[in-house]
Formats: C-alpha cells, sequence, structure tokens
C-alpha cells in the first residue's frame, strides 16, 4: 500500500463532520420554510417541530464553525505570490494544459472559501438569533429576515460548489473528509508547499 | 403572489359616520369567538381595550377632533385585520397554511399549523397580528367558518346602525359612492382590502396610513432572493455537470507531463 499521509487530524475531521452535517440540514429545513415544502415538514413530525430543530441547528453549527477557526482560520488568512498566480489560471480547473503553481496545505480557492463561509455564518447565524430572540421588535426581525436569507443565498450557492470540488472535481479528496489522510505521493504533488515545510520532500 | 381572489370576493364596509360607538360589535366578536375578557385600566379614553389583542380581533377606536366649527367631534373607527388582497402576512409566513384564503377572500388562520416565528407582524402594513400565550398568531378571520355556512360574520350581524355592513366587495364599493362618500379607503390599496371604510374627510384624519405597503425588504426577498436561492443551487449543479463533463476532473498523470 503506497505511504499515506495525514492531512486533518481526527479532531478536524470530526468537527467537519458536524459542520457539514448542520449546514446541509440547515439548508434543507431552510428550502422547507421558504417555498413550503410539505414533505420535508412531514419528515421532522410538522413544521412547528422543524422550527425547533432549525433553530437547535444554528446553535450547533456556530459552535463548530467557531470550533473550526483553529483548524483553519490562520491559514485562510495567508497569500503569496503563487497564491495570486493560481487565480490568473484558474486554479488548473478550466484546463488541464496550464501549470498550476506549486501550494501550500490549502489553495487560495480554499482559503477564501472558508473566510467566506466564517464571515456568512456568522451573519446567518446573528440573524437567527434576531428572529428566534427579538420577536417583538419589527426592525430587528426585518433586518434580520433579509439579512438571513442574504446569507442563505450564499451559502446555497457556494456549499455546492465546495462539495462538488472536494469530491468528484478531485478524485481522492473525498478519503480527507472520512479519515484525514492522503496518500503522500499526491500530497507532495498537489501540497509541495506543505510537504517541504513539515519535512516529507 | 399566492394571494388569490375570487371574483366572489366578500368584505365589510365601516362607515364611521354610522358609529354610535356601542361596542357590541367587539362583545358579539368575543362571543362568536370564545376570547377571554382582557382586564385593562382606564386610561382616560372610553376606548377600550386600547388596542387589538389575541383575545380582542376588532375594538372601536375613539378618536377626538375638535375643531371650531365643531368643538365635539368624535370618531368612532372599528379597527381589525383588513384582508388585503396582497397581504404581508401570507407573503412571508413560512409554515404552509398557517394563513390561508378563503373562497370568499378572507385572510383567515390555522393555529395548530402557526410556528409562533412572529414573522407575520413584522410584514403586516397595519400592526395587526397579535399572539397569545401560546406564542400562535391570533386575529380577525372574518368569521371565515359563518361565511362558510352562508352566515354574516358576527360584528355586523349586531352592528345596530350599519355601521357595519356585509356583503360583496364590488357592491359595497359602488352603493357607497352612490350614497356620496369620495373616499373609499381600501378600495385599490394593496390590491384591494377587505375590510373597506367610507370616509367623509381625509383617511389621515382617521389616523390611517395613507399608502399602506408590505415593507420594501419584504417585496425585495420575495421577488429577488427566492428565485436567486433555487436559480443560484440550479446554476450550480448544472455548471458542475457542465465542467465534469467538458472539462473533467483533475488528473494527476495529465499535470505530470506538462511539468
Ligand atoms: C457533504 C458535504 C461536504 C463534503 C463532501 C465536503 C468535503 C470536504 C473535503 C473533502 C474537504 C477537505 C479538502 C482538503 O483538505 O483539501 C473539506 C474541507 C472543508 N470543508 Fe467541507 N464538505 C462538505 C460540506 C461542508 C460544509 C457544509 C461546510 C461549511 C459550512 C464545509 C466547510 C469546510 C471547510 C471550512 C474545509 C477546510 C478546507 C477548505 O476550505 O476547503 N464543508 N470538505
Ligand atoms: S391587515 Fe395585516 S394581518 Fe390582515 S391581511 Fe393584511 S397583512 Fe395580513
Ligand atoms: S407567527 Fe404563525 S401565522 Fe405568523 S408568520 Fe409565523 S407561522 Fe405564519
Amino acid at each position: 500500500m503506497a505511504e499515506m499521509i495525514r492531512k486533518s487530524s481526527v479532531d478536524e475531521v470530526v468537527n467537519h463532520l458536524i459542520l457539514a452535517g448542520t449546514c446541509i440540514l440547515l439548508m434543507i429545513t431552510g428550502y422547507a420554510f421558504l417555498f413550503h415544502v410539505e414533505i420535508i415538514g412531514a419528515l421532522f413530525g410538522g413544521f412547528n417541530t422543524m422550527k425547533t430543530v432549525h433553530n437547535w441547528l444554528g446553535v450547533a453549527f456556530i459552535l463548530s464553525l467557531l470550533y473550526s477557526l483553529h483548524h483553519y482560520l490562520i491559514d485562510a488568512l495567508e497569500y503569496d505570490a503563487d497564491d495570486l498566480q493560481w487565480f490568473k489560471v484558474a486554479g488548473g480547473y478550466l484546463s488541464h494544459k496550464v501549470k498550476v503553481p506549486p501550494m501550500g496545505k490549502y489553495n487560495p480557492g480554499q482559503k477564501l472559501y472558508y473566510l467566506a463561509v466564517v464571515v456568512f455564518g456568522m451573519t446567518i447565524t446573528i440573524s437567527g438569533f434576531g428572529l428566534w430572540f427579538f420577536q417583538s421588535n419589527a426592525t430587528v426581525m426585518l433586518y434580520s429576515h433579509l439579512i438571513h436569507n442574504i446569507s442563505f443565498c450564499v451559502f446555497v450557492i457556494a456549499v455546492p460548489v465546495h462539495i462538488y470540488l472536494g469530491t468528484l472535481a478531485n478524485p481522492g479528496t473525498f478519503q480527507i473528509m472520512v479519515n484525514g489522510m492522503m496518500p503522500l505521493k499526491d500530497a507532495q504533488k498537489k501540497h509541495p508547499k506543505w510537504i517541504k515545510a513539515i519535512g516529507k520532500m | 403572489m399566492a394571494n388569490d381572489t375570487t371574483n366572489k370576493r366578500k368584505a365589510i364596509l365601516v362607515t364611521p359616520e354610522n358609529c354610535i360607538g356601542c361596542r357590541a360589535c367587539q362583545v358579539a366578536c368575543k362571543s362568536w369567538n370564545q376570547l377571554d375578557a382582557i382586564k385593562t385600566k382606564n386610561t382616560g379614553t372610553y376606548q377600550n381595550p386600547p388596542d387589538l389583542d389575541a383575545d380582542a380581533f376588532n375594538i372601536i377606536k375613539f378618536i377626538e377632533v375638535p375643531s371650531q366649527m365643531d368643538p365635539m367631534r368624535w370618531l368612532f373607527l372599528s379597527r381589525r385585520c383588513m384582508h388585503c388582497g396582497d397581504a404581508g402576512c401570507m407573503t412571508i409566513c413560512p409554515s404552509p397554511g398557517a394563513l390561508f384564503r378563503t373562497p370568499e377572500g378572507a385572510v383567515a388562520f390555522d393555529h395548530k399549523k402557526c410556528i409562533g416565528c412572529k414573522l407575520c407582524s413584522s410584514a403586516c402594513p397595519f400592526d395587526v397580528p397579535r399572539y397569545g400565550e401560546d406564542g400562535k398568531m391570533s386575529k380577525c378571520n372574518l368569521c371565515a367558518d359563518r361565511m362558510a355556512a352562508s352566515m354574516t360574520p358576527s360584528c355586523v350581524k349586531t352592528c345596530p346602525t350599519g355601521a357595519l355592513k356585509f356583503g360583496n366587495r364590488d357592491e359595497l364599493i359602488s352603493a357607497a359612492q352612490k350614497e356620496g362618500f369620495k373616499t373609499i379607503y381600501g378600495e385599490k390599496d394593496l390590491d384591494g382590502l377587505g375590510t373597506i371604510f367610507a370616509f367623509k374627510d381625509e383617511p389621515k384624519l382617521y389616523g390611517m396610513l395613507e399608502n399602506p405597503s408590505i415593507p420594501t425588504s419584504v417585496i425585495f426577498w420575495h421577488t429577488y432572493l427566492k428565485p436567486l436561492s433555487l436559480i443560484g443551487l440550479g446554476g450550480v449543479v448544472a455548471a458542475a455537470a457542465i465542467h465534469y463533463l467538458a472539462i473533467g476532473p483533475h488528473k494527476e498523470e495529465e499535470e505530470k507531463e506538462e511539468v
């Protein structure tokens, strides 16, 4: 068997599962509220229970997102010249012929994705708490409703892109989400700067 | 919007000039809808209860408008849900069936389906929805149950002076116009209100909104954000499929040849 290297700690993998699971359930129940999808409501035993579930999923989601900060935030805030070049070749996603510059642990697309998830994860949660706890203040309710729905639009676009890139578009990557491991050889090609930094190349 | 109204649309016509402030309508409403009494404090006005409540679907507002010509002018105005043709409460409500349109065009509610999110009160131009101790919304439903049995709403049934009239909306409007009322408040606003008012003076004098409208953010959300959330998701799925077929997934081998 090929030599494997750990890309994500167990801690990271478990937290990502919670983050992804709560986020997807929140999006599904969100769509159900938005478009009155009675079948989804019925799965939760009615819209009353679904509202309670949606609210508490939001709590789990934000706790998991805050916990993820120590996994990704420092990486996500650092950009270098190779990252700039990465954008110029669109990460190699629009053509297999271009030369993709050497990457660290995460490419700048992933880093910006993470920052977007943090920013809109905060806005969607804060506005969610607005809708939950400020029901007698019409102004807070209306602003919260608007911000909650704008953030929702960002999530339903960004998350599926992320899922596609983490599965079909990059065969083998999905394994990282499950056990945190990837083949050392792949890592040397895809993340040379990270592998150099940890002295495996 | 999902707020279709039929041509059989019914309405209540309020004519404040005919109202004597007896509030039999308030009592009849409580009695038919089995609403509890509310303890209130006297604050120097006959208006009681002071505003709509989960246990008060309609109230008579006592409005004093003294002038030199008429130092003792008192207006009695029936306040209740307007049964808007384009109802903000129905547009924003996230729970299917909690608010619904009756065949007569009224906006009715189902306590069991309401999830108590209270969004409806923030989207109502007239500040009508109220919430009981269970957190569920309550308001006038034009006696939907009585209408379904071809009966008149209880408030109208009891009104001794004709200040409240019930009937086909079109007919009520033309009758009031023939009687010489220039302003029929609610004739056109929000696709026409189901509670309409025959006013002698400007609606402002009666404390009515001049141009009632659903909050801009709610309209923006309904017309742009809701479709965007579907188009966005669908667009990403389509783009991913096209990318997968036209360009294909990342391959290490190809890249190696390039290097
Ligand atoms: C079932 C759906 C999902 C799948 C299949 C998936 C897959 C993955 C995979 C394979 C990775 C590792 C990529 C790498 O280390 O190079 C990853 C990382 C990550 N995921 Fe997900 N994910 C999903 C849902 C989500 C959701 C809903 C969120 C956030 C709300 C999220 C946030 C993240 C973050 C912040 C990272 C860190 C690295 C990065 O920015 O790409 N994921 N995901
Ligand atoms: S007045 Fe308010 S509660 Fe009544 S139908 Fe109109 S928006 Fe809904
Ligand atoms: S409080 Fe009830 S009726 Fe009002 S918007 Fe929420 S679910 Fe609908």
